[in-house]
Protein backbone atom coordinates (compact mmCIF):
# COMPACT_ATOMS: atom_id res chain seq x y z
CA UNK A 1 0.00 0.00 0.00
CA UNK A 2 2.74 2.73 1.31
CA UNK A 3 4.02 1.25 -2.75
CA UNK A 4 1.27 2.11 -3.63
CA UNK A 5 1.40 5.72 -2.97
CA UNK A 6 4.72 6.35 -3.64
CA UNK A 7 4.85 5.40 -7.08
CA UNK A 8 1.74 7.08 -7.77
CA UNK A 9 3.14 10.18 -6.49
CA UNK A 10 6.37 9.73 -8.24
CA UNK A 11 5.00 9.05 -11.68
CA UNK A 12 2.21 11.68 -11.29
CA UNK A 13 4.75 14.66 -10.53
CA UNK A 14 5.49 15.07 -7.08
CA UNK A 15 9.08 16.05 -5.72
CA UNK A 16 11.10 13.18 -3.97
CA UNK A 17 10.90 15.32 -1.15
CA UNK A 18 7.43 15.54 -1.43
CA UNK A 19 6.95 11.37 -1.60
CA UNK A 20 9.34 10.79 1.46
CA UNK A 21 7.45 13.33 3.73
CA UNK A 22 4.00 11.82 2.34
CA UNK A 23 5.13 8.25 2.72
CA UNK A 24 6.45 8.73 6.35
CA UNK A 25 3.62 10.25 7.40
CA UNK A 26 1.30 7.80 6.42
CA UNK A 27 3.66 5.32 7.87
CA UNK A 28 3.82 7.24 11.24
CA UNK A 29 0.05 7.51 11.55
CA UNK A 30 -0.31 3.57 11.53
CA UNK A 31 2.26 2.80 13.58
CA UNK A 32 5.56 1.96 11.45
CA UNK A 33 8.98 2.66 10.62
CA UNK A 34 9.57 2.85 7.30
CA UNK A 35 12.64 3.78 5.19
CA UNK A 36 12.57 4.69 1.76
CA UNK A 37 14.71 4.07 -1.41
CA UNK A 38 13.34 6.42 -4.56
CA UNK A 39 14.75 6.51 -7.80
CA UNK A 40 12.95 7.70 -10.70
CA UNK A 41 12.14 4.39 -12.32
CA UNK A 42 11.12 2.28 -8.65
CA UNK A 43 10.71 2.55 -5.27
CA UNK A 44 12.38 0.64 -2.35
CA UNK A 45 11.01 0.10 1.23
CA UNK A 46 11.63 -1.56 4.47
CA UNK A 47 8.90 -1.47 7.02
CA UNK A 48 9.75 -1.91 10.60
CA UNK A 49 6.88 -2.06 12.99
CA UNK A 50 7.14 0.10 16.12
CA UNK A 51 8.76 -2.25 18.58
CA UNK A 52 11.61 -3.48 15.99
CA UNK A 53 10.75 -7.25 15.62
CA UNK A 54 9.44 -7.79 12.38
CA UNK A 55 10.22 -6.07 8.96
CA UNK A 56 9.54 -5.87 5.69
CA UNK A 57 11.36 -5.21 2.65
CA UNK A 58 9.98 -4.42 -1.11
CA UNK A 59 10.65 -3.05 -4.65
CA UNK A 60 7.85 -1.55 -6.88
CA UNK A 61 8.54 -0.34 -10.03
CA UNK A 62 7.28 3.38 -10.94
CA UNK A 63 4.44 3.23 -13.62
CA UNK A 64 5.26 5.90 -16.72
CA UNK A 65 2.00 7.93 -16.17
CA UNK A 66 1.42 11.23 -17.35
CA UNK A 67 1.42 14.42 -14.77
CA UNK A 68 -1.56 14.06 -12.35
CA UNK A 69 -1.85 16.87 -10.37
CA UNK A 70 -5.22 15.78 -8.92
CA UNK A 71 -3.77 12.34 -7.51
CA UNK A 72 -0.76 14.38 -6.13
CA UNK A 73 -3.13 16.88 -3.99
CA UNK A 74 -5.77 13.78 -3.48
CA UNK A 75 -2.79 11.92 -1.73
CA UNK A 76 -1.65 15.30 0.05
CA UNK A 77 -5.26 15.47 1.73
CA UNK A 78 -5.43 11.34 2.13
CA UNK A 79 -2.29 11.28 4.29
CA UNK A 80 -3.81 13.88 6.59
CA UNK A 81 -6.83 12.06 6.84
CA UNK A 82 -4.67 9.02 7.84
CA UNK A 83 -3.75 10.77 10.81
CA UNK A 84 -6.68 12.88 11.80
CA UNK A 85 -9.18 10.30 11.27
CA UNK A 86 -7.25 7.17 11.77
CA UNK A 87 -7.97 5.33 8.99
CA UNK A 88 -7.34 1.70 8.73
CA UNK A 89 -5.02 0.41 6.02
CA UNK A 90 -8.63 -0.69 4.08
CA UNK A 91 -10.07 2.42 3.94
CA UNK A 92 -6.75 4.00 2.21
CA UNK A 93 -6.36 1.49 0.08
CA UNK A 94 -10.03 1.70 -0.75
CA UNK A 95 -9.36 5.76 -0.90
CA UNK A 96 -6.35 5.32 -3.23
CA UNK A 97 -8.58 3.36 -5.96
CA UNK A 98 -11.16 5.67 -6.10
CA UNK A 99 -8.14 8.72 -6.36
CA UNK A 100 -6.76 6.27 -9.53
CA UNK A 101 -10.10 6.40 -11.28
CA UNK A 102 -10.70 9.84 -10.89
CA UNK A 103 -11.65 11.42 -14.68
CA UNK A 104 -9.34 13.72 -16.35
CA UNK A 105 -10.66 16.66 -17.92
CA UNK A 106 -12.91 15.80 -21.10
CA UNK A 107 -10.67 15.64 -23.99
CA UNK A 108 -12.66 18.53 -25.96
CA UNK A 109 -11.84 21.05 -23.06
CA UNK A 110 -8.22 19.80 -22.32
CA UNK A 111 -7.26 20.63 -26.02
CA UNK A 112 -9.40 24.05 -26.52
CA UNK A 113 -7.85 25.12 -23.32
CA UNK A 114 -4.49 24.02 -23.96
CA UNK A 115 -4.58 26.03 -27.32
CA UNK A 116 -6.21 28.78 -25.62
CA UNK A 117 -2.44 28.97 -23.72
CA UNK A 118 -0.81 28.33 -26.94
CA UNK A 119 -2.87 31.58 -28.19
CA UNK A 120 -1.72 33.09 -24.96
CA UNK A 121 1.65 32.63 -25.54
CA UNK A 122 1.62 34.38 -28.29
CA UNK A 123 -0.19 37.23 -27.49
CA UNK A 124 2.80 37.50 -25.03
CA UNK A 125 5.40 37.30 -27.33
CA UNK A 126 3.66 40.40 -29.40
CA UNK A 127 1.84 37.97 -31.86
CA UNK A 128 -1.62 39.87 -33.49
CA UNK A 129 -5.02 38.31 -34.48
CA UNK A 130 -4.48 36.50 -36.80
CA UNK A 131 -1.45 34.90 -35.44
CA UNK A 132 -2.97 34.39 -32.80
CA UNK A 133 -5.83 32.17 -34.69
CA UNK A 134 -3.02 30.37 -36.17
CA UNK A 135 -1.41 29.51 -33.02
CA UNK A 136 -4.60 28.38 -31.54
CA UNK A 137 -4.66 26.14 -34.49
CA UNK A 138 -1.44 24.65 -34.43
CA UNK A 139 -1.86 24.04 -30.97
CA UNK A 140 -4.80 21.88 -30.88
CA UNK A 141 -3.63 19.67 -33.54
CA UNK A 142 -0.23 19.35 -32.02
CA UNK A 143 -1.81 18.10 -28.74
CA UNK A 144 -4.37 16.10 -30.33
CA UNK A 145 -1.41 14.44 -32.17
CA UNK A 146 0.90 13.75 -29.15
CA UNK A 147 -2.54 12.39 -27.25
CA UNK A 148 -2.84 9.94 -30.02
CA UNK A 149 0.97 9.24 -30.64
CA UNK A 150 0.69 8.21 -26.37
CA UNK A 151 -2.58 6.20 -26.79
CA UNK A 152 -0.63 3.75 -29.47
CA UNK A 153 2.07 3.78 -26.80
CA UNK A 154 4.63 5.48 -28.76
CA UNK A 155 8.15 6.53 -26.98
CA UNK A 156 7.17 9.69 -24.98
CA UNK A 157 10.11 11.43 -26.42
CA UNK A 158 8.80 10.13 -29.78
CA UNK A 159 5.07 11.52 -29.20
CA UNK A 160 6.68 14.93 -28.50
CA UNK A 161 8.25 14.99 -31.74
CA UNK A 162 5.74 14.10 -34.08
CA UNK A 163 3.54 16.62 -32.05
CA UNK A 164 6.20 19.70 -32.46
CA UNK A 165 6.75 18.57 -35.77
CA UNK A 166 2.66 18.96 -36.61
CA UNK A 167 2.33 22.00 -34.72
CA UNK A 168 5.43 23.39 -36.57
CA UNK A 169 4.27 22.35 -39.74
CA UNK A 170 0.48 23.96 -39.40
CA UNK A 171 2.46 27.30 -38.17
CA UNK A 172 4.94 26.90 -40.84
CA UNK A 173 2.48 27.18 -43.33
CA UNK A 174 1.16 30.95 -42.15
CA UNK A 175 4.72 31.73 -42.15
CA UNK A 176 5.38 30.42 -45.97
CA UNK A 177 1.95 32.08 -47.13
CA UNK A 178 2.55 35.20 -45.57
CA UNK A 179 -0.77 35.45 -43.05
CA UNK A 180 -0.20 38.17 -40.37
CA UNK A 181 2.39 41.09 -39.77
CA UNK A 182 4.77 38.86 -37.83
CA UNK A 183 4.26 34.73 -38.37
CA UNK A 184 7.19 33.82 -36.65
CA UNK A 185 6.12 34.37 -33.59
CA UNK A 186 3.26 31.85 -34.29
CA UNK A 187 5.93 29.19 -35.10
CA UNK A 188 7.69 30.19 -32.68
CA UNK A 189 4.72 29.92 -29.69
CA UNK A 190 3.16 26.80 -31.85
CA UNK A 191 5.81 24.38 -29.81
CA UNK A 192 5.96 25.70 -26.37
CA UNK A 193 2.60 23.81 -25.23
CA UNK A 194 4.87 20.64 -24.83
CA UNK A 195 7.54 22.75 -22.91
CA UNK A 196 9.11 19.94 -20.27
CA UNK A 197 7.94 22.36 -17.39
CA UNK A 198 7.14 19.57 -14.91
CA UNK A 199 10.53 17.67 -14.79
CA UNK A 200 12.41 21.22 -15.10
CA UNK A 201 11.24 22.61 -12.05
CA UNK A 202 10.73 19.22 -9.86
CA UNK A 203 14.69 19.05 -11.13
CA UNK A 204 15.50 21.71 -9.25
CA UNK A 205 13.25 21.35 -5.99
CA UNK A 206 15.24 18.14 -5.70
CA UNK A 207 18.31 19.24 -6.18
CA UNK A 208 17.89 21.85 -3.78
CA UNK A 209 16.94 19.52 -1.64
CA UNK A 210 19.80 17.64 -1.92
CA UNK A 211 18.31 14.95 -3.46
CA UNK A 212 20.75 14.93 -6.26
CA UNK A 213 20.71 11.78 -8.39
CA UNK A 214 16.78 12.25 -8.74
CA UNK A 215 17.15 16.11 -9.75
CA UNK A 216 19.64 15.04 -12.60
CA UNK A 217 17.70 12.31 -13.76
CA UNK A 218 15.19 14.72 -14.02
CA UNK A 219 16.98 17.75 -15.48
CA UNK A 220 18.53 15.03 -18.45
CA UNK A 221 15.10 13.72 -18.92
CA UNK A 222 13.39 17.44 -19.46
CA UNK A 223 16.51 18.44 -21.85
CA UNK A 224 15.73 15.41 -24.02
CA UNK A 225 12.10 16.38 -23.90
CA UNK A 226 13.56 20.20 -25.26
CA UNK A 227 15.40 18.45 -27.80
CA UNK A 228 12.65 16.29 -28.83
CA UNK A 229 10.76 19.87 -29.56
CA UNK A 230 13.60 20.78 -31.48
CA UNK A 231 14.12 18.29 -33.53
CA UNK A 232 10.37 18.55 -34.59
CA UNK A 233 10.82 22.10 -35.45
CA UNK A 234 13.51 21.42 -37.09
CA UNK A 235 12.59 18.72 -39.61
CA UNK A 236 8.83 21.12 -40.56
CA UNK A 237 11.33 24.28 -40.74
CA UNK A 238 13.47 22.04 -43.37
CA UNK A 239 10.69 20.93 -45.21
CA UNK A 240 9.51 24.66 -45.63
CA UNK A 241 13.14 25.26 -46.35
CA UNK A 242 12.68 28.39 -43.29
CA UNK B 1 1.68 55.92 -20.30
CA UNK B 2 -2.02 54.84 -19.48
CA UNK B 3 -1.81 53.16 -22.99
CA UNK B 4 1.75 51.05 -21.19
CA UNK B 5 -0.08 50.48 -18.18
CA UNK B 6 -3.42 48.58 -20.11
CA UNK B 7 -1.06 46.76 -22.22
CA UNK B 8 0.58 45.43 -18.73
CA UNK B 9 -3.23 44.29 -17.66
CA UNK B 10 -4.37 43.08 -20.95
CA UNK B 11 -1.00 41.25 -20.98
CA UNK B 12 -1.53 39.62 -17.11
CA UNK B 13 -4.76 38.50 -18.31
CA UNK B 14 -3.06 35.96 -21.33
CA UNK B 15 -0.74 34.97 -18.37
CA UNK B 16 -3.77 33.94 -16.43
CA UNK B 17 -4.76 31.89 -19.49
CA UNK B 18 -1.91 30.43 -20.46
CA UNK B 19 -1.43 29.16 -16.75
CA UNK B 20 -5.22 27.77 -16.99
CA UNK B 21 -4.34 25.56 -20.51
CA UNK B 22 -1.61 23.64 -18.47
CA UNK B 23 -3.61 23.47 -15.21
CA UNK B 24 -6.10 21.31 -17.56
CA UNK B 25 -3.22 19.70 -18.77
CA UNK B 26 -1.80 18.60 -15.34
CA UNK B 27 -5.03 17.55 -14.14
CA UNK B 28 -5.40 20.29 -11.58
CA UNK B 29 -8.22 19.61 -9.29
CA UNK B 30 -11.22 21.81 -10.19
CA UNK B 31 -11.18 23.90 -7.26
CA UNK B 32 -8.11 25.39 -8.05
CA UNK B 33 -8.62 26.36 -11.39
CA UNK B 34 -9.40 30.40 -10.77
CA UNK B 35 -6.39 30.35 -8.34
CA UNK B 36 -4.27 29.13 -10.67
CA UNK B 37 -5.68 31.91 -13.06
CA UNK B 38 -5.22 34.62 -10.39
CA UNK B 39 -1.86 33.18 -9.22
CA UNK B 40 -0.66 32.97 -12.99
CA UNK B 41 -1.59 36.20 -13.96
CA UNK B 42 -0.07 38.26 -10.72
CA UNK B 43 3.02 36.42 -11.93
CA UNK B 44 3.14 37.73 -14.91
CA UNK B 45 2.08 41.34 -14.04
CA UNK B 46 5.57 41.59 -11.27
CA UNK B 47 7.45 40.47 -14.48
CA UNK B 48 6.48 43.02 -16.86
CA UNK B 49 6.16 46.00 -14.65
CA UNK B 50 9.65 45.22 -13.34
CA UNK B 51 10.78 44.98 -16.43
CA UNK B 52 8.70 48.59 -17.24
CA UNK B 53 11.37 49.83 -15.22
CA UNK B 54 14.12 48.66 -16.83
CA UNK B 55 15.25 45.52 -14.11
CA UNK B 56 16.43 43.23 -16.62
CA UNK B 57 14.23 39.96 -17.63
CA UNK B 58 16.06 37.55 -15.46
CA UNK B 59 15.47 39.38 -12.20
CA UNK B 60 11.71 40.33 -13.16
CA UNK B 61 11.67 36.58 -13.70
CA UNK B 62 12.66 35.56 -10.40
CA UNK B 63 10.54 38.28 -8.89
CA UNK B 64 7.82 36.55 -10.71
CA UNK B 65 8.66 33.37 -9.65
CA UNK B 66 9.10 34.14 -6.36
CA UNK B 67 5.68 35.71 -5.95
CA UNK B 68 3.90 33.14 -7.22
CA UNK B 69 5.75 30.72 -5.21
CA UNK B 70 4.78 33.05 -1.78
CA UNK B 71 0.73 32.35 -3.32
CA UNK B 72 0.87 29.03 -3.83
CA UNK B 73 2.27 28.29 -0.26
CA UNK B 74 -0.99 30.45 1.00
CA UNK B 75 -3.12 28.76 -1.77
CA UNK B 76 -2.41 25.35 -0.32
CA UNK B 77 -3.00 26.63 3.03
CA UNK B 78 -6.45 27.79 1.92
CA UNK B 79 -7.08 25.18 -0.91
CA UNK B 80 -5.61 21.76 0.66
CA UNK B 81 -3.74 20.71 -1.92
CA UNK B 82 0.28 20.87 -2.36
CA UNK B 83 1.92 24.14 -3.30
CA UNK B 84 3.20 23.00 -6.65
CA UNK B 85 -0.43 22.19 -7.77
CA UNK B 86 -0.38 25.99 -8.04
CA UNK B 87 3.28 26.78 -8.88
CA UNK B 88 4.04 24.92 -11.72
CA UNK B 89 1.16 25.78 -14.11
CA UNK B 90 1.60 29.48 -12.91
CA UNK B 91 5.37 29.46 -13.93
CA UNK B 92 5.39 27.53 -16.82
CA UNK B 93 3.64 30.74 -19.00
CA UNK B 94 7.46 32.50 -18.32
CA UNK B 95 9.72 29.87 -19.40
CA UNK B 96 11.39 31.92 -22.30
CA UNK B 97 10.06 29.82 -24.92
CA UNK B 98 11.19 32.55 -27.71
CA UNK B 99 14.84 32.72 -26.28
CA UNK B 100 15.43 29.18 -26.80
CA UNK B 101 13.38 28.82 -30.01
CA UNK B 102 16.30 31.48 -31.39
CA UNK B 103 19.01 29.78 -29.75
CA UNK B 104 17.63 27.09 -31.53
CA UNK B 105 17.23 28.32 -34.95
CA UNK B 106 20.69 29.74 -34.31
CA UNK B 107 22.52 26.37 -33.64
CA UNK B 108 20.75 24.88 -36.81
CA UNK B 109 21.79 27.88 -38.85
CA UNK B 110 25.49 27.04 -37.40
CA UNK B 111 25.99 23.62 -38.38
CA UNK B 112 24.59 24.78 -41.89
CA UNK B 113 27.01 27.98 -42.40
CA UNK B 114 31.07 27.15 -43.37
CA UNK B 115 33.35 28.80 -40.64
CA UNK B 116 34.81 30.99 -43.21
CA UNK B 117 31.95 32.82 -43.83
CA UNK B 118 31.04 36.29 -42.70
CA UNK B 119 28.19 35.96 -40.37
CA UNK B 120 29.40 32.90 -38.67
CA UNK B 121 31.05 34.79 -35.45
CA UNK B 122 28.04 37.12 -35.37
CA UNK B 123 25.61 34.21 -35.34
CA UNK B 124 27.98 32.35 -32.96
CA UNK B 125 27.55 35.78 -31.10
CA UNK B 126 23.73 35.84 -31.33
CA UNK B 127 23.47 32.07 -30.52
CA UNK B 128 25.27 32.43 -27.46
CA UNK B 129 23.52 35.23 -26.17
CA UNK B 130 20.19 33.74 -26.58
CA UNK B 131 21.51 30.27 -24.93
CA UNK B 132 22.54 32.46 -21.74
CA UNK B 133 19.40 33.72 -21.68
CA UNK B 134 17.36 30.77 -21.72
CA UNK B 135 19.53 28.95 -19.01
CA UNK B 136 19.29 32.21 -16.80
CA UNK B 137 15.69 32.40 -17.11
CA UNK B 138 15.15 29.15 -16.06
CA UNK B 139 17.67 28.73 -13.30
CA UNK B 140 15.90 32.04 -12.39
CA UNK B 141 12.44 30.35 -12.75
CA UNK B 142 12.90 27.25 -10.58
CA UNK B 143 14.76 28.86 -7.77
CA UNK B 144 12.01 31.59 -7.66
CA UNK B 145 9.29 28.80 -6.92
CA UNK B 146 11.27 26.03 -4.97
CA UNK B 147 12.82 28.60 -2.57
CA UNK B 148 9.33 29.74 -0.88
CA UNK B 149 8.52 26.07 -0.62
CA UNK B 150 11.60 24.82 0.93
CA UNK B 151 10.91 27.65 3.62
CA UNK B 152 7.87 27.44 4.27
CA UNK B 153 8.31 23.33 4.47
CA UNK B 154 10.10 24.14 7.43
CA UNK B 155 7.18 26.23 9.19
CA UNK B 156 5.23 23.30 8.16
CA UNK B 157 7.25 20.61 9.75
CA UNK B 158 7.47 23.48 13.28
CA UNK B 159 3.40 23.30 13.00
CA UNK B 160 3.47 19.61 13.41
CA UNK B 161 5.47 19.52 16.60
CA UNK B 162 3.87 21.98 17.92
CA UNK B 163 0.38 22.49 17.38
CA UNK B 164 -0.43 18.90 16.21
CA UNK B 165 -4.71 19.79 16.83
CA UNK B 166 -5.05 21.64 13.40
CA UNK B 167 -3.33 19.81 10.40
CA UNK B 168 -5.26 20.70 7.99
CA UNK B 169 -4.51 24.37 8.79
CA UNK B 170 -0.76 23.70 7.58
CA UNK B 171 -1.43 21.81 4.34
Amino acid sequence: MLLDVGTLLMSSGASTGRVRTTVNRIAEALGYDVELLITSRSLMLTVTEENGTDYTSSVRRTPPHGVNFKLVSGISRLSWRVIEDKLTIEQINQDINRLTSLPHYPRLVVLSLVALAGASFCRLFGGEGLELAVTFIATFFGLFIRQEAIKKQFNPYLAIVFASFAASMIAGLSVKLGIGDSPEHALGTSVLFLIPGVPLINSLTDLIDGNTLNGIVRGVNGFIMAFAIALGLMFAMKIYGL
Amino acid sequence: MAIEILTILEKGIWFGFAALGFAVLFNVPQRALLVVWLIGAAGGLTKLLLMQFNAGIVVATFAGASLIGILSVYAAHNKHAPPLVFSIPSVVPMIPGVFAYRMMLGLIKLSGTALTSDSYFQTIAETTGNGLKTIFILLALAAGVAIPMLISRKETIKNIRHKSDSFLDTQ
